[in-house]
């Protein structure tokens, strides 16, 4: 069986679906820290339909889908942090009402597409297997800008997740923290439509993060072990997909949720959280 | 005659057609204590909010002898410090006690560098100066509601401040909890000479270091002046419009109403 995988991987479409899978973890697992701690889990379905909606409007003008999608998503990205900032609304609020706007958009758009839609719903379901060597470079620098992103302002974007309010408070550029990440988002979101697509990279910006949730206080060994759940979940579920014949981005995504539920069972937080409680700790 | 840290002069906010401050001028020099006091609604967070480049208003704001407007530089919000009224914190958020006294410290560290070693030991110093190293390895969500608000406090002194802003840090206390953070506050303002700001509802329970009081009520300014006489039955029951009426007694205020 391993021989047989280990052949496989000779061919250039499956190595390049596995450095994929790779990278669509690493990126959108360093980005569901982000999310779960901002409590923003509508943001990866609102990019997608964002994306989604800036495909079927690509198609209408006679523009590469991919790259309208990517411009629209990174346009939503852009739009949503001045929006809550400037309006008093909850961010989850603008997410909502973008999201549903969104989708209204791309449906009209699909009502008067009268040519195929195939390219358009690839955006929604992704197609590991037919990525093009361009695809994978633009996932790569997409995820090397994030690693960097998080690596170099590690210490802001701590404090920014911990309250936004403070961290502008105590001088740190909170604004251009906050924005960046959600820029990333879009970014991270647009480049990953092509790999598991728009509805699966939901469940893979909060599930890793989730995971991480359960089992750290401390905030490197977050983004370590949310990188890690969120690698671990897309290779088995790209192995398990082979081996048993099954559609490889649902498989990343039900891998990822058995590794959450892992998680939450052997969570040592919860645990000491309960022995507190039995010990009548405040 | 000292130096003027803080002058608001016709400071007007308004919102969605409500006007939350009006007109307000207020200049506070330095080392002073000042009080903002009123019942809810009054404005009091909102004036906390413009001098502390959280909210866009009229009129003229000068920190520093420097006009002001909500944004602000990176060397003006460092001398500004903030402490909130406690405020929720999820307890499985990954951060330690040390780590949120240090996050106060990021500002003054400057992008593209390290706290380093000396930062967090500068923390755990703060730490036990405040009496709070016991709580410094645990991790803040968990923390007692007073153990939180000393937590803010000391992440506000590290950035080194010196202006400090507070809006009702002791509210949801109880009492035991309250007057430790107002001894705190004292020692804090005695030791560090610090401008404080002190906005609160509840007057029974004030830093005694204390001297001058602004009471606000429905975004006007109704009293700038000597606690003792802001705190008088006769201005309280202009303040509330309620008949109220106040007696000392060792040393603490207490009110009687009908």
């Amino acid at each position: 069986m391993i021989e047989h995988l280990m052949d496989v991987f000779t061919y250039p479409p499956i190595q390049r679906a596995a450095i994929a899978c790779v990278l669509c973890g690493a990126s959108c697992s360093l980005l569901s820290v982000f999310v779960v701690l901002m409590k923003m889990p509508l943001i990866g379905v609102s990019m997608s339909h964002a994306a989604f909606a800036g495909a079927v409007l690509g198609m209408l003008i006679g523009v590469n889908p991919f790259l309208s999608g990517f411009v629209m998503c990174l346009a939503a990205a852009g739009a949503l942090g001045p929006l809550s900032d400037r309006t008093d609304l909850a961010p989850e609020n603008v997410l909502g009402i973008l999201f549903s706007f969104l989708m209204g958009i791309a449906f009209l758009g699909m009502g008067i597409l009268t040519r195929t839609k195939a390219g358009v719903l690839n955006l929604m379901w992704g197609s590991l297997l037919t990525l093009s060597g361009c695809d994978v470079t633009i996932l790569a620098v997409v995820t090397g800008v994030l690693v960097l992103f998080v690596i170099v302002f590690f210490k802001e974007i701590h404090a920014v997740l911990f309250n936004r309010r403070l961290a502008r408070a105590s001088g740190v550029p909170e604004r251009m923290i906050y924005y960046a990440l959600l820029f990333l988002t879009g970014a991270v979101v647009s480049a990953n439509l092509a790999t598991v697509g728009g509805l699966l990279i939901f469940a893979l910006l909060v599930q890793p993060g989730a995971t991480a949730l359960q089992l750290t206080y401390n905030m490197k060994h977050f983004f370590l072990i949310s990188a890690a759940s969120g690698i671990g979940a897309c290779a088995s579920g790209l192995v398990i997909s082979y081996i048993f014949d099954l559609p490889s981005g649902a498989s990343v995504v039900l891998m990822a949720t058995v590794i959450f539920a892992m998680a939450y069972i052997f969570s040592p937080k919860r645990r000491m959280a309960k022995l507190k409680k039995r010990n009548g700790a405040p | 005659m000292n130096e003027q840290l803080i002058t608001l002069d016709g400071i007007t906010v308004r919102k969605t057609g409500t006007v939350l401050l009006d007109s307000v001028s207020l200049t506070v020099a330095r080392g002073e204590l000042v009080g903002v006091i009123g019942p809810n609604g009054a404005g009091k967070t909102t004036l906390l909010n413009v001098i502390a480049g959280f909210e866009r208003f009229e009129g003229v704001l000068s920190l520093f002898g420097q006009r002001e407007t909500h944004r602000r530089s990176r060397e003006t919000r460092l001398r500004v410090g903030y402490v909130p009224q406690s405020f929720p914190v999820d307890p499985a958020f990954p951060i330690l006690a040390w780590e949120a006294v240090m996050t106060g410290a990021i500002g003054r560290t400057g992008l593209f560098r390290s706290p380093g070693r000396h930062r967090r030991q500068e923390a755990m110093a703060l730490m036990e100066t405040m009496r709070l190293s016991h709580l410094a390895a645990r991790p803040l969500g968990q923390l007692s509601g007073g153990e939180r608000q000393k937590v803010s406090l000391a992440r506000a002194i590290i950035q080194r401040p010196d202006i400090l802003l507070m809006d009702e840090p002791t509210a949801n206390l109880d009492i035991a909890v309250q007057k430790e953070v107002l001894d705190l506050i004292d020692e804090i303002h005695r030791k560090e000479g610090l401008t404080v700001l002190f906005v609160t509802h509840d007057f029974t329970m004030l830093p005694s270091a204390m001297g001058r009081a602004v009471l606000l009520c429905q975004g006007r300014m109704l009293f700038d002046g000597d606690i003792d006489k802001a705190l008088s039955g006769e201005t309280l029951t202009r303040l509330f419009r309620y008949p109220l009426e106040t007696f000392r007694r060792k040393g603490r205020r207490f009110i009687s109403y009908d």
